[in-house]
């Protein structure tokens, strides 16, 4: 698996210089010291979006326990993003899904992207649609006719990225603490 | 900086220059205040600094016929017809709206626009006296970015030109972005333009002087407010290599794997950019790790000397150059710089040598693009601005004391408003194209008449002249 051919457009819009694409592979238990700061990042930028999301003290062990979870369970999906050329090697983002049971639905079992985070350096030219590919083909290969992203309501990144390729809302969760 | 409060000070060389400056702050202290003073008193006494003066004959009540209606319809006609005739047949062409929320008023933060009013009478004397700009104050009171771009917008088709100021960073820059994409008129935000067109010209002249190219430069911009990102962005258009520029904020270097990035991307997405974009220089940690045989040190950050201190600049390349643009007190003082090597050193203030100083921007940029009738203000056409100020100060014999023109180079305006023009009409924006000969004679004319105009009325005695101080006299206009 590589890079697909970067998408010029989106590079021209942006303007940012040479693409920076990167190689995404199942990752392994060995993988974890680097994945787990990316997964911390995620949460930490998801606290900027509701009180709701206040990142726990022990959050970093939570981290490395649900990831290494998730590792092991054959219905879940853990993606290590590498850098390519002199960033070979180097773990630059995760990807974090797991397939649930729909009892009163068809499809019957749908893929849920819980976490998706890339390193700032990597993102655009196209490599947020590329992690997606390679996510939902995993999430395919397990069963799931159809692919969630959950993030919080707020982001509007996040929506619109998703909204771009195709997803639309489908149920909501409202919030309120007690 | 944060980076500043863990490094020890050296007690001893504190002490030799509080002895060099005996006092300084606190003469200087004492001199706002009274200055304050006498400003408020003059304030009570004309009762505002502007008024709007008719411009044209009127002879009797029958002129009317001509100037309002039943004339002025066909006047109307002609417009409807023809909407960019507007800046043919009324003042539209010279009139420029100084628009703020009063959200960042000078060094007082946010104040609201009522308190931000005598501010924005005081640009547009400045306008008007410098640039012969018809400059209108307006304060609004808004509370989004969105709300303030809707007002803008609906204001545009009084205005010929529309000048922001005093606008939080970094909601300033989004306001900037939309208004410039959405409007058929050139919007500037002076607090991001024209300080950095200032500091880009005092840069170019400073490379020439030290025998460096911009290409090859290792800079670093220390602050990372309205100025500094629009410096930023035209230094790279320049051909500054983004991997040998340093942006150096209060959390120390900002580079693309800081832990703050991500809440960037979603508040700063400008920030972000050129976090992405300069990496960094390719370093990481303090501004003395940003500055290690760096060439240049553009800093316009907070106004506390010492900010940048001796052992600062020490680790630079030699003969580096310093720009210390805080107001009303510099990041470091000019003599504490060039005892510790500095080759060239400016700062934002007139009493000393190389003031970075935005009004020998705006008001020139106003007129050559107000007589283009320009559609917009490109980046393009600020660097044209930028480098005709640095040119002049260049013909007249660059030195290390006499980096730009000063204030009172009057004839170098003029100048800079042709060279702005010049670029309108290169980038397609000029509804009116003229030669630059043409634009130089106009703004030649419209520049020197303001100052004209206001002696005429102190002289006719039309303008009262100004009270003593402390003489508690009524007010003169009101």
């Amino acid at each position: 698996m590589t890079a697909p051919a970067e998408a010029p457009a989106d590079a021209a819009a942006t303007g940012e210089s040479s693409p920076r694409p990167i190689h995404v592979r199942p990752a392994r238990p060995a993988d974890l010291p680097a994945l787990v700061p990316l997964l911390l990042r995620l949460k930490r930028l998801n606290e900027e979006f509701d009180p709701l999301l206040r990142v726990r003290d022990d959050a970093e062990g939570q981290a490395r326990e649900v990831l290494a979870a998730s590792l092991a369970d054959p219905k879940a999906v853990v993606l290590a993003a590498e850098g390519v050329g002199p960033d070979r090697d180097r773990i630059v983002g995760l990807v974090h899904a797991i397939v649930r049971e729909r009892p009163f639905y068809q499809p019957t079992r749908e893929g849920v992207i819980l976490d998706i985070y890339l390193l700032p350096l990597y993102r655009r030219h196209g490599v947020g649609e590329y992690l997606l590919k390679e996510t939902s083909e995993a999430l395919r290969a397990r069963g799931a006719g159809v692919v969630i992203a959950e993030f919080p309501a707020q982001n509007e990144i996040a929506s619109r990225f998703y909204a771009k390729r195709g997803f639309r809302p489908i149920t909501a969760r409202h919030a309120r603490s007690l | 900086m944060a980076e500043s409060a863990a490094a020890p000070i050296d007690v001893a060389r504190e002490s030799r220059r509080s002895r060099r400056r005996p006092n300084v702050a606190g003469r200087r202290r004492s001199e706002t205040a009274r200055l304050g003073q006498r400003a408020v008193e003059l304030s009570r006494f004309y009762a505002g600094k502007i008024e709007t003066v008719p411009k044209v004959p009127v002879r009797s009540l029958r002129d009317f016929a001509l100037w309002y209606t039943p004339g002025v319809a066909e006047v109307s006609r002609t417009i409807q017809a023809e909407p960019d005739t507007s800046f043919e047949l009324t003042g539209r062409w010279n009139t420029i709206a100084i628009v703020t929320d009063g959200s960042r008023v000078l060094g007082l933060g946010d104040i609201g626009p009522e308190a931000a009013l005598p501010v924005m009478e005081g640009k547009a004397l400045l306008f008007k006296w410098l640039g012969g700009v018809d400059a209108v104050p307006l304060p609004v009171r808004t509370r989004t970015p969105d709300e303030l771009i809707a007002t803008v917008e609906r204001l545009a088709p009084a205005f010929g030109g529309i000048n922001l100021e005093d606008i939080a960073s970094p909601k300033c820059f989004g306001i900037l972005e939309q208004l410039q994409r959405r409007l058929p008129i050139p919007v500037w935000h002076d607090d991001q333009l024209g300080t950095a067109a200032a500091t880009i010209a005092g840069f170019l002249n400073a490379l020439e002087l030290t025998h460096r190219s911009v290409r090859e430069v290792r800079t670093v911009l220390l602050g990372a407010g309205a100025a500094n990102l629009a410096t930023a962005r035209l230094l790279l258009a320049l051909g500054q290599d983004p991997r040998r520029l340093s942006i150096v904020d209060q959390r120390g270097i900002l580079h693309a794997e800081r832990t703050d990035l991500d809440e960037l991307e979603l508040h700063n997405p400008w920030k972000f950019r050129l976090a992405l974009k300069t990496d960094g220089g390719g370093r990481t940690g303090d501004l003395g790790a940003a500055l290690d045989d760096a060439d240049v040190l553009l800093a316009a950050s907070t106004p506390v000397p010492n900010t940048i201190r001796a052992e600062h600049l020490r680790r630079m390349h030699p003969e580096p150059i310093v720009f210390a643009l805080a107001n009303p007190d510099p990041e470091i003082w000019p003599d504490d710089a060039r005892a510790a090597g500095a080759a060239v050193v400016a700062t934002g203030r007139s009493d000393f040598p190389n003031q970075v100083n935005n009004s020998l921007i705006f008001p020139a940029v106003f007129r050559g693009i107000l007589d283009a009738r320009a559609r917009g203000i490109p980046d393009a056409v600020v660097i044209a601005a930028a480098r005709e100020l640095a040119r002049h100060a260049h013909d007249r014999g660059l030195t290390a004391t006499h980096l730009l023109p000063t204030m009172e180079e009057f004839d170098v305006f003029p100048h800079v408003a042709a060279a702005a023009a010049d670029a309108a009409v290169a980038q397609g924006l000029a509804r009116h194209k003229l030669s630059h000969d043409e634009y130089l004679a106009r703004a030649r004319q419209r520049m020197g008449r303001s100052a004209r105009l206001v002696r005429a009325l102190l002289r006719a005695r039309l303008t009262p002249a100004m009270p003593r101080p402390g003489s508690g006299a009524p007010g003169g206009s009101a």
